[in-house]
C-alpha cells in the first residue's frame, strides 16, 4: 500500500503514516540499534537516548534484555514447540540473532516474514537477513494496523493451515489505544491454526515508578517518530485472551526463561509467550 | 595484558587474537595513539616535533592511513608517558600492522591515495555503495575494466593498463572469502544502460551482476529512470564499515586526481542518510535483478 492510498472505509481511526525517513527526528528502531552497539544512527537518536538515560539509566539494559528474551523466545517455539514458520512484525534494524538466524540454526528450513512499516528499516531487511539456503525468508511493507495486507501477504510464504509463531517485540506499545492493539492481536491470532504462538514484548506500567513512566512517555511524545504508551501486566496478559500462556507466563523479559550470565538490571518490559489451543 | 588505554576503556585484541586485517590494526593502533596524546595534553603539533613531522603526518597516522614505524611509535609513547611493558605490547603490535599488504607488488602504478582505499575495502565488515556512472570495481568484468580503464590513461603502456585491469580483479577476491564483506550497492539505471566497451561487453557485464547478485552476500538494488530525481546529488560514493565497535565507518570519494576519505561522524552520518534514503527508493534486491535481466535483454 502506498502512502496517499486513502484510509480504509471501515472506520478505523488514528491510522498513522508509516513515518517518512527523517534523521531528525528520533527514531525507535535506530535507537535501539545504537543502544545494542550497532552503527545505523544518527545524531537525533544518539540524543534521544541521552535524554531517555536521564531519565531511566537502565535503557542499554533493557534494549540488550528485550532482544535477549527474542533469542530464547524463538529458541523456545523453534528447539520445544516445533514452530517452522515465524511471522516477525516489528522488524527493526537488523542486527545479531535475528529471528531467522535463531530459527534456522534449530531448524535450517525454517520460513520467516519480516514485517516492518519503516520503508528503509525494510532495506536493511532485505539487504542483511539472509535465509539458509534450506529455508526462506520474505519482508513485507506494512504497519502493524494493517493486518490484512500483513496476512494476505505472509501467506505466500507461511502456509497457514500449520502452525505459526507471531512475534511482536517491542511493537505493541508504539500501538495507542484509538488503534485498538489488542483487536489487532486478534485479528492475527485468529488467522492462525491450533498450535500457533505468539510472543510480545512490552513496555509495563507497573514496572516503573510513575514519575519514570511519565517521563518516558513524555519524552517519545516530544522527540520520537513513536509515541509509547506503557500497559500493565493485565493489559498485557489479555493479548493472551483464549490462549495457554507459556511458563513462567507475563513477567520481566529478562525474568523468562532466564539463561546464565544476563547482566544485573532491570528492564521496563513485559514478555511472555502463549499457545493457542 | 598490562592496558594502555585511559578512562577504562577496553584494550584492543591482544596478540592472542585471530589477526586482525593489518589496516585495521593501523586504525585501532592509530586511534589508540590519539586517545594516549589528548590524555597526556599534547598538541599534534607538539607530538609532530618530537618525531620530527608534520601536524598532518601525526593525523595520517592516528587515523590508520599510514603505515606506523616502531621508533616513531616508541618516542610517541615515552612523550605520552606510556612506559615499559605496555610499549613492548603496543610495539608488538605496530609489527604485526607492518605485514605486507597483498597489492603491494602494484606499487609501481599506485597512486598515494587510492591505496588506503584498498586496505580499508579488505578491511570492511560491510561495503555500501551508489554508482551513479560505471559499474561498482568489486563487480566488474575483466573486459569492462579493461574498457573502463583505457580512456583515463591515454598514452600508458598496454602493461600498466593491464596492471591496473589486474589489480581490480585481485581485490574481487574478497567474494570467494569464508567470510566475505556483507556488499550492498546501489546504482542508477545509468551504470547499467551505458554501453561501456560497447554492447558485447556490456551485456557480458549485466549477466555478470545478475550473477553477482545471487551471491549471499551481497545486496544490488538499481534506482531506475522512473523514480525521477534521487537522493544522490552527492555522485558515488563508498562506505566501509568495520566489525570493530570502536571504529569509524569512512566514506571514500574518488576524483579524478585523488579521492577524499571522511571518518568525522558528522560528515559520514551526511552519506549514510543518502544511501539510506537511496536503498528505500531503489528497486527491493529481486526487482533489481529482474530489471537487470530486462536491460540484458535491450541491449
Amino acid at each position: 500500500m502506498t502512502a496517499d492510498e486513502a484510509p480504509p472505509a471501515d472506520g478505523s481511526t488514528g491510522r498513522v503514516k508509516p513515518p517518512g525517513f527523517d534523521i531528525s527526528v528520533a527514531n525507535q528502531a535506530r535507537m535501539y540499534d545504537y543502544l545494542l552497539g550497532g552503527k545505523d544512527h544518527y545524531t537525533a537518536d544518539r540524543a534521544a537516548i541521552d535524554a531517555q538515560l536521564a531519565i531511566y539509566p537502565d535503557v542499554a539494559f533493557a534494549a540488550r534484555a528485550n532482544r535477549a528474551f527474542l533469542g530464547r523466545a524463538v529458541r523456545y517455539l523453534a528447539a520445544e514447540a516445533g514452530i517452522r514458520q515465524f511471522l516477525d512484525i516489528g522488524t527493526g534494524i537488523p542486527t545479531a540473532g535475528n529471528t531467522h538466524q535463531v530459527a534456522q540454526e534449530i531448524a535450517p528450513a525454517s520460513r520467516i516474514v519480516y514485517v516492518d512499516y519503516d520503508p528503509i528499516v525494510l532495506a536493511h531487511a532485505r539487504a542483511l537477513l539472509i535465509s539458509h539456503e534450506a529455508g526462506a525468508t520474505d519482508y513485507i511493507d506494512a504497519d502493524l494496523r494493517d493486518t490484512d495486507a500483513i496476512l494476505d501477504q505472509a501467506s505466500e510464504l507461511l502456509d497457514f493451515g500449520t502452525p505459526v509463531a507471531v512475534t511482536l517485540i517491542a511493537i505493541l506499545h508504539a500501538i495507542p489505544e484509538s488503534d485498538d492493539p489488542h483487536g489487532i492481536v486478534g485479528r492475527l491470532m485468529d488467522a492462525v491454526p491450533p498450535g500457533s504462538h505468539l510472543a510480545v514484548s512490552h513496555m509495563g506500567t507497573g514496572l516503573l515508578d510513575s514519575t519514570t513512566r511519565r517521563g518516558l512517555e513524555d519524552h517519545s511524545d516530544r522527540a520520537m517518530q513513536q509515541r509509547l504508551t506503557a500497559r500493565s501486566h493485565e493489559e498485557v496478559a489479555r493479548f493472551f485472551a483464549g490462549m495457554d500462556l507459556v511458563s513462567p507466563g507475563v513477567v520481566r523479559v529478562e525474568d523468562w526463561r532466564p539463561e546464565p550470565g544476563a547482566g544485573a538490571g532491570q528492564s521496563v518490559l513485559w514478555g511472555a509467550v502463549g499457545r493457542k489451543p | 595484558m598490562n592496558t594502555v588505554v585511559p578512562d577504562g576503556e577496553q584494550p584492543f585484541s591482544g596478540l592472542d587474537d585471530p589477526p586482525v586485517e593489518a589496516t585495521v590494526l593501523r586504525m585501532m593502533l592509530g586511534g589508540q595513539l590519539r586517545r594516549l596524546r589528548e590524555a597526556a595534553g599534547i598538541t599534534p603539533e607538539q607530538a609532530g616535533f618530537e618525531i620530527r613531522a608534520s601536524r598532518s603526518k601525526i593525523s595520517r597516522l592516528e587515523t590508520g592511513r599510514v603505515g606506523l614505524k616502531g621508533r616513531d611509535v616508541r618516542d610517541l609513547l615515552t612523550l605520552y608517558g606510556v612506559t615499559d611493558e605496555a610499549v613492548e605490547n603496543f610495539l608488538a603490535l605496530v609489527r604485526q600492522s607492518n605485514t605486507p599488504d597483498w597489492w603491494a607488488k602494484y606499487n609501481d602504478i599506485l597512486p598515494g591515495w587510492f591505496e588506503p582505499y584498498l586496505g580499508l575495502e579488505s578491511a570492511a565488515s560491510t561495503i555500501r555503495s551508489f554508482e551513479i556512472q560505471f559499474v561498482h570495481g568489486l563487480f566488474q568484468t575483466e573486459d569492462y575494466a579493461r574498457a573502463v580503464t583505457r580512456p583515463g590513461r591515454k598514452g600508458a603502456p598496454a602493461g600498466e593498463i593491464e596492471d591496473w585491469v589486474r589489480l581490480r580483479l585481485s581485490r574481487q577476491a574478497l567474494h570467494a572469502r569464508q567470510k566475505p564483506p556483507r556488499i550492498w550497492s546501489v546504482m542508477d539505471e545509468a551504470v547499467l544502460r551505458r554501453p561501456v566497451g560497447g554492447a558485447a561487453v556490456m551485456r557480458a557485464q549485466l549477466r555478470h551482476l545478475i550473477k553477482a547478485a545471487a551471491m549471499p552476500h551481497v545486496t544490488l538494488q538499481v534506482v531506475p529512470f522512473s523514480r525521477g530525481r534521487h537522493a544522490a546529488e552527492s555522485g558515488s560514493f563508498t562506505v566501509l564499515r568495520f566489525a570493530e565497535r570502536d571504529l569509524p565507518d569512512v566514506v571514500y570519494l574518488e576524483q579524478l586526481t585523488g579521492a577524499i576519505y571522511l571518518d568525522q561522524r558528522s560528515d559520514v552520518e551526511q552519506y549514510l542518510e543518502v544511501v539510506d534514503e537511496l536503498s528505500g527508493e531503489a528497486l527491493t534486491p529481486d526487482a533489481s535483478t529482474r530489471f537487470i535481466e530486462q536491460v540484458a535483454r535491450e541491449t
